[in-house]
């Protein structure tokens, strides 16, 4: 199996802040969350993986190139979408697109052009004109007339309404569906990947929790609820984290140590579960 | 098409929606030269004016933060630099064909008489002064922004008045200086050289700048 | 076939892709031979992670209701295979188990359950 993204021991150091031993593969033709509260890395690991910061340590290879030795080679095969976009928002929709379209030898502007129509954006009106989920498909659209092996995008749906993210989420499933294609998406809306994404990258304030496939990641864990009398020590000491309020309790347990306490409600956990409760201890709702 | 044009090219669509403004700077000087009757004083106002015209390409780069787009792009740095440079001297040289060839029509309507020496001593001291600000501006802009970065537009105002109070208190009979400013030959091969040798200096820090720089 | 997923009923998306797979199986609904969606396909239509479809087939494979055949996609096997078959008597068994079940609980002896049970045989007989 190809890679298309390989990140080994990257490590940066911020004078508050640590990225320590981040360790992740993306195969080709998957879709790959990079999730974690805020701050906890995700823009710097994505920045790292473009040379936009400069790593302290470890490697890293885009569809089999080094990001550093390869930089141009690798980013004339990748496409990117920030939180917001990178144009000049006095440039019209199509200016946009002609003015980058030199800088990559693939560029089709006949797939530029059907791009726009597929997302409905008025080659005519200026960046600054188009909603924030038109700006998003504005950088999609560019990525897919090169054709981008590899898209990144940090938080592409913070700040967009659910029908966007919707659509987004479309987009890349449609743009994975050959096989061919990857996608790196980082978020902290968890919702967005709890069903498209192949692979989880769970950073945690600069550390590496997990990576690995999606179903194995929500399948370490469970949610045991009870009564505030039911929540033993022993529940106690195996819960990963613990939500207390006066009714009750919810447990953050892994899987494998549900089995003493099969008497209580044990449920499936979701991603967001996962995060909120391995990001904080325990926290009382008194 | 080299990068370094892609990346100049990249420059004018950046400035395009400012044509208008930059366009009213080209052909302002003309009223100067107007004034004064001289294409020396026309050309050399074009030439400073159109120097500080440069700034657009890094505010509008600031304002939307464009650094991103040139984290992502397939290209050096260096190469996006030196075609920043490219496209400043583009933007000078024309400003200097628009002023050399406007401001003789009108000075000529005047009724003065403009010579062919008048405008290539205007065309060298206009491109002179043009290096001047725009060498020390550009690393400037690099490296401070493009709001901050603007002090360093007064260096060579500074430098000149160093100069002017310095000047006569120099030993004015160097036979170097005395040969080189009595023959016109000599006096452009200096400035050539000279503006070559600034060029490559101030690519030099711009480079480095953009090199240590995270984003 | 007819393939929903659903988010609240807890079980596993790749355990409902199974089922229901396996019903329109079992139900002779898809035939022998007949290929089943191709998986990036279904996991975009369904918005759902392609390993998960993967994982889906994988197991569908591994229970002998499909072959999945390298570059061409997945097609149901024939329901003589051995363990198809075994799914199937698997099935009986486990209705007819039921069925004792709901005997006792009805004071049905022995006899009488057999009795029924040969009435309800010759009755579908015509089926």
């Amino acid at each position: 199996m190809t890679n298309y993204l390989e990140v080994k021991n990257l490590s940066k150091s911020f004078d508050h802040f640590q990225l320590h031993n981040i360790t992740f593969t993306l195969p080709k033709g998957y879709i790959m969350g990079l999730i974690g509260p805020n701050g906890s890395g995700k823009t710097t690991t994505i920045k790292l993986i473009l040379n936009m910061l400069k790593r302290d340590g470890g490697e890293i290879k885009i569809i089999g190139m080094d990001n550093i030795a390869d930089e141009q080679k690798a980013k004339a095969q990748l496409g990117v979408v920030f939180d917001t976009n990178y144009f000049s928002d006095e440039w019209k929709a199509a200016e946009a697109g002609k003015s980058i379209s030199a800088f990559y030898p693939n560029w089709n502007p006949e797939r530029f052009a059907k791009m726009l129509r597929k997302f409905h954006i008025a080659p005519e009106k200026k960046v600054k004109e188009l909603s924030k989920g038109m700006q998003m498909k504005l950088m999609l659209a560019c990525a897919f007339s090169y054709d981008a092996k590899l898209l990144i995008l940090d938080e592409p749906t913070s700040g967009l309404d659910p029908v966007s993210r919707d659509e987004l989420l479309q987009i890349l499933s449609e743009y994975i569906e050959d096989g061919e294609h990857s996608v790196l998406f980082s978020t902290h809306i968890t919702g967005d990947l709890e069903r498209a994404a192949d692979y989880i990258t769970y950073i945690s304030y600069g550390e590496l929790f997990f990576s690995g496939s999606k179903d194995e990641f929500v399948d370490m864990f469970r949610i045991i609820k009870g009564g505030i009398k039911e929540l033993s020590a022993n529940l106690r000491s195996k819960a990963v984290g613990v939500r207390t309020f006066p009714t009750g309790f919810e447990a953050l347990v892994k899987a494998e140590d549900t089995g003493a306490f099969a008497a209580l409600d044990i449920e499936p956990a979701s991603i967001d579960e996962i995060v909120v409760f391995t990001s904080r201890k325990e926290e009382a709702y008194e | 098409m080299s990068n370094i044009l892609k990346a100049a090219k990249l420059d004018f669509s950046l400035v395009k929606p400012y044509s208008k403004v930059i366009g009213f700077t080209m052909l302002l000087p003309i009223a100067f030269a107007a004034v004064n009757r001289s294409i020396l004083t026309g050309v050399s106002f074009a030439m400073c004016f159109i120097a500080m015209t440069t700034g657009y390409t890094f505010s509008v780069t600031e304002k939307n933060s464009m650094e991103r787009l040139y984290g992502i792009l397939p290209v050096k740095k260096s190469e996006m630099v030196i075609g920043r440079y490219l496209f400043v001297a583009a933007l000078g040289a024309i400003a200097l064909a628009v002023s050399l060839i406007t401001q003789p029509i009108v000075l000529r309507a005047l009724g003065e008489n403009v010579a062919l020496f008048d405008m290539i001593s205007a065309a060298i001291g206009g491109l002179f002064l043009f290096a001047l600000y725009t060498v020390f501006q550009i690393p400037g802009y690099y490296k401070f922004g493009s709001i901050k970065g603007r002090v360093f537009l007064y260096i060579p105002v500074a430098g000149f008045l160093v100069t002017l109070f310095l000047l006569p208190k120099l030993p004015a009979g160097t036979p170097m200086i005395h040969a080189i400013a009595s023959s016109p030959a000599l006096l452009i091969v200096f400035a050539i050289v000279l503006a070559a040798v600034m060029y490559a200096v101030s690519i030099w820090f711009s480079v480095r700048i953009m090199k240590k720089k995270e984003m | 076939m007819k393939l929903i997923i659903s988010n609240v009923s807890g079980v596993p998306i790749y355990e409902q892709i199974k089922q229901q797979v396996k019903d329109a199986i079992l139900s002779g609904e898809v035939k022998e031979g007949e290929a089943l969606p191709s998986l990036r396909t279904l996991a975009k239509d369904l918005k759902i992670s392609v390993l998960t479809v993967t994982r889906a087939y994988t197991e569908l494979e591994q229970e002998g209701f499909v072959k999945n055949v390298q570059g061409r996609g997945c097609f149901v096997l024939g329901r003589g295979s051995e363990l198809m078959k075994e799914q199937l008597i698997c099935k009986v068994e486990n209705s007819l188990t039921e069925a004792i079940k709901a005997a006792k609980i009805a004071n049905l002896s022995d006899e009488e359950l057999h009795h029924l049970l040969d009435i309800l045989l010759e009755a579908n007989i015509d089926d």
